[in-house]
């Protein structure tokens, strides 16, 4: 048997590992993902003790969502949930805390109302919720419970209690026995006149009888009203009308009909809507960034600096615009043909324009925790990828660019850390294929920070 | 007076200097790692050295670990009705700490006395000093590869670990304790996340700098013949283990 290669063997060692880390990271990450899609919903309660970010949102059971953020507003507790967006939320919807397990664990539950109610839009908020009563509250609603009915037997007690209590119960009971003696008495006595009240009764219900049965009849002004044809004709003509009326509107004829009925005014208003609300969103999310930093190259003893407008018009895509101080400069070739007394000589020029400035323009977009990027690198076309690492702090990016197919592509790597905001830290290994030695270790620190007023000036530009 | 002073001083300078020098081992290592001679060879032999013929040691600490965890803390949530947490349990305790760290123990043990051994032998016998003759790095040529290669199979080596302690702690949860299987996984599944076991290899990568580093610093600054080569051994595991240990706890700090 032939032996297997070393290389072979650590592949064979590390494709196991991987697949491992796949394995696990697809059984516990599941929902991880899924977190990211859906769409924000607020439910103010009035204590959320124990709920944490990130606990899971449920509806029969299931789970629908998560919760996201948690704050403090005007004295309630704001909870944000994000709920998955193949889930319908009605307006009279109600959200709960409950707890689960022996450890309390606390998680939001939604009970669905109606299907006739409107759905909730997102950023939408839950009228209806109710906080739970931890067991605390309980206890002291329990306590003072059991003090209203210890002080209420007690005094019960004072009362009936003893001797005088026993002589007062047993008054009460012979005071009750002579009442009922009376009663008894009063009736026997006054038979003949009970007897009499009841026959007049019967006569006038008799009586009461006599008089709806000739309304029945039409007879009397009642009675008329209500049998004769001609009012019944005029009431159904003026229905008749009101039907017609409203058939009318109901078919889109007329003005009101038409503002009612015609489907093109219903999307027209719908659409003013939406676009309005498309625009707000966009102006809020819309961010640019203003970033500055200086690398110190290490082989050559200079600094190369980096101004950069970053345009962040939503969270997962950005264009960026730089303006780079090279000391290496700006290369240019040109062949230059004479041609004297028959003989063509051609002559090869490379010129090195020194702190020459250069330009990049990139678009970026961003899957989780990848970034890929692509555009003008330093004058040049090229492509790039990031990636992101503990929340962001941490930014691992590899550059390629400057193509020439003279010289070998200008590849970068470089770490740029975050320790605090707007402050960063990067370092790297610049142009490490570079077959002119331009290769260099490089250091450096930059301050990036949010321009409102940029942002201002270019969301009231009519770009879209 | 003086003397007791130079008595009392003496451990102390002797620590500056050992973690300066340490460090400057570190930093020419990165610089020359950049630098042509690729010797993609060399790094291959540790990678295998490090890492697979490592696997069978992992396996068994790794498997072991998460039956031990299983069984113990089976016992203490019973008390409270409970069992249904031992699969978490196990599972956070093996991602986060167990792994990594016995990982990186067992490999210090393994691997990091090697390195000082050989690069201790080399270092008497002259060798090192031949390299030089010979303008090879040794740092290029012996420091760099075994650093490479620790920091790149100790994460393998720690999800191998981290993966065979759950499937022991579920063969003893499951199948000796009888403890339900559904409700194993599912706690597993709902509690641990994936920055659990991500922060975990993190770790092991950076253990993994630490035993290498320690290793070939001590093998390198080897003097006084096989007697020094033993002492070398000796102090590297001891260094290696309890920088493991004390990093660990600020790796810890800063992660989680």
């Amino acid at each position: 048997m032939s032996k297997l290669s070393i290389e072979a063997k650590v592949g064979v060692f590390v494709v196991i590992g991987m697949i491992i880390l796949g394995y696990m990271s697809m059984r516990i990450g599941k929902l991880g993902f899924k977190m990211d899609k859906g769409y924000d919903v607020n439910v103010y309660f009035d204590s959320a003790s124990g709920l944490e970010e990130d606990v899971s949102v449920e509806i029969a059971g299931v789970e629908v969502g998560r919760v996201r953020k948690i704050l403090l507003e005007n004295g309630k507790a704001l909870v944000i949930l994000r709920i998955d967006s193949n889930v319908k939320l009605r307006k009279d919807v109600k959200a709960s805390i409950r707890s689960r397990g022996i450890l309390g664990d606390k998680y939001v539950v939604l009970v669905q109302g109606s299907t006739a109610a409107h759905l909730i839009e997102p950023d939408g908020r839950i009228i209806s919720a109710v906080s739970t009563t931890d067991l605390d509250s309980l206890m002291n609603v329990l306590g003072e419970v059991a003090k209203n009915i210890s002080e209420l037997t007690r005094s019960f007690a004072n009362v009936m209690g003893g001797e005088q209590g026993e002589a007062s119960l047993r008054s009460i009971v012979d005071s009750m026995k002579s009442v009922a003696e009376t009663l008894d008495r009063t009736v026997q006595e006054n038979n003949e006149e009970l007897i009499k009240i009841i026959a007049n009764l019967s006569e006038f219900s008799a009586t009461i009888n006599e008089i709806s049965s000739k309304i029945n009849k039409g007879e009397g002004s009642i009675g008329r009203l209500i049998k004769e044809e001609y009012t019944v004709e005029k009431l159904n003509g003026t229905l008749t009308s009101l039907q017609k009326i409203t058939e009318k509107i109901n078919r889109g004829e007329g003005s009101i009909g038409k503002l009612i009925n015609d489907e093109e005014t219903v999307e027209n208003i719908d659409s003013a809507l939406t676009s309005i609300n498309d625009y707000m969103q966009k102006q809020e999310s819309f961010r640019t960034y203003l970033d500055y930093k200086g690398e110190y190259l290490f082989d050559s003893n200079e600094v190369k600096s980096y101004l950069t407008l970053r345009i962040q018009p939503r969270e997962d895509k950005y264009y960026l615009l730089q303006v780079i101080d090279d000391p290496e400069g700006v290369e240019s070739e040109t062949d230059i043909t004479t041609t004297t007394n028959g003989v063509t000589t051609t002559e090869h020029i490379e010129k090195n324009k020194k702190n020459e400035i250069k330009f990049s323009a990139q678009i970026a977009k961003r899957y989780y925790d990848l970034g890929l990027r692509g555009g003008i690198f330093e004058s040049t076309g090229g492509f790039a990828f990031d990636y992101y690492l503990f929340k962001d702090r941490l930014t691992l990016s590899v550059e390629a660019f400057d193509f020439d197919s003279d010289s070998n592509a200008h590849l970068k790597f470089k770490a740029d850390f975050t320790p605090f905001k707007h402050l960063y830290i990067t370092s790297g290994f610049d142009d490490f294929i570079s077959d002119e030695g331009n290769e260099s270790f490089f250091i450096g620190a930059g301050i990036n920070f949010l321009d409102e007023d940029i942002k201002t000036l270019l969301s009231n530009l009519p770009l879209y | 007076m003086t003397r007791f002073l130079e008595f009392a001083g003496r451990p102390f300078v002797f620590f500056i200097e050992e973690c300066g020098s340490i460090l400057l081992l570190l930093l020419s290592t990165i610089s020359w790692m950049f630098r042509p001679p690729f010797r993609f060879r060399v790094i291959f032999k540790q990678m295998e050295f490090v890492g697979v013929n490592s696997v069978g040691v992992v396996l068994i600490t790794g498997a072991f670990t998460g039956m031990v965890l299983a069984l113990q803390t089976y016992h203490g949530f019973r008390m409270f009705g409970g069992e249904g947490l031992v699969g978490a349990t196990v599972a956070l305790s093996m991602t986060r700490e167990l792994g990594p760290v016995f990982t990186a123990l067992m490999v210090t043990g393994r691997v990091g006395s090697a390195m000082a051994a050989e690069l201790g032998t080399m270092k008497v016998t002259e060798q090192i000093d031949a390299l030089n003759t010979m303008s090879v790095s040794p740092i290029q040529y012996l420091v760099m590869p075994r650093i490479i290669a620790a920091i790149l199979m100790l994460p393998v080596l720690t999800i191998i670990s981290d993966f065979v302690g759950i499937v022991g702690g579920y063969f003893v949860g499951v199948n000796l304790l009888k403890i339900n299987s559904g409700i194993f996984m599912a706690k597993i599944i709902d509690i641990v996340e994936l920055d659990d076991i991500f922060n975990g290899l993190v770790k092991a990568a950076f253990f993994g700098l630490i035993l290498s580093l320690v290793g070939c610093y001590k093998g390198i600054y080897t003097i006084g013949g096989a007697e020094g080569v033993g002492r070398a051994t000796t102090q590297s595991v001891v260094l290696s283990s309890i920088l493991i240990f004390i990093s660990d706890y600020f790796l810890t700090a800063v992660m989680f």
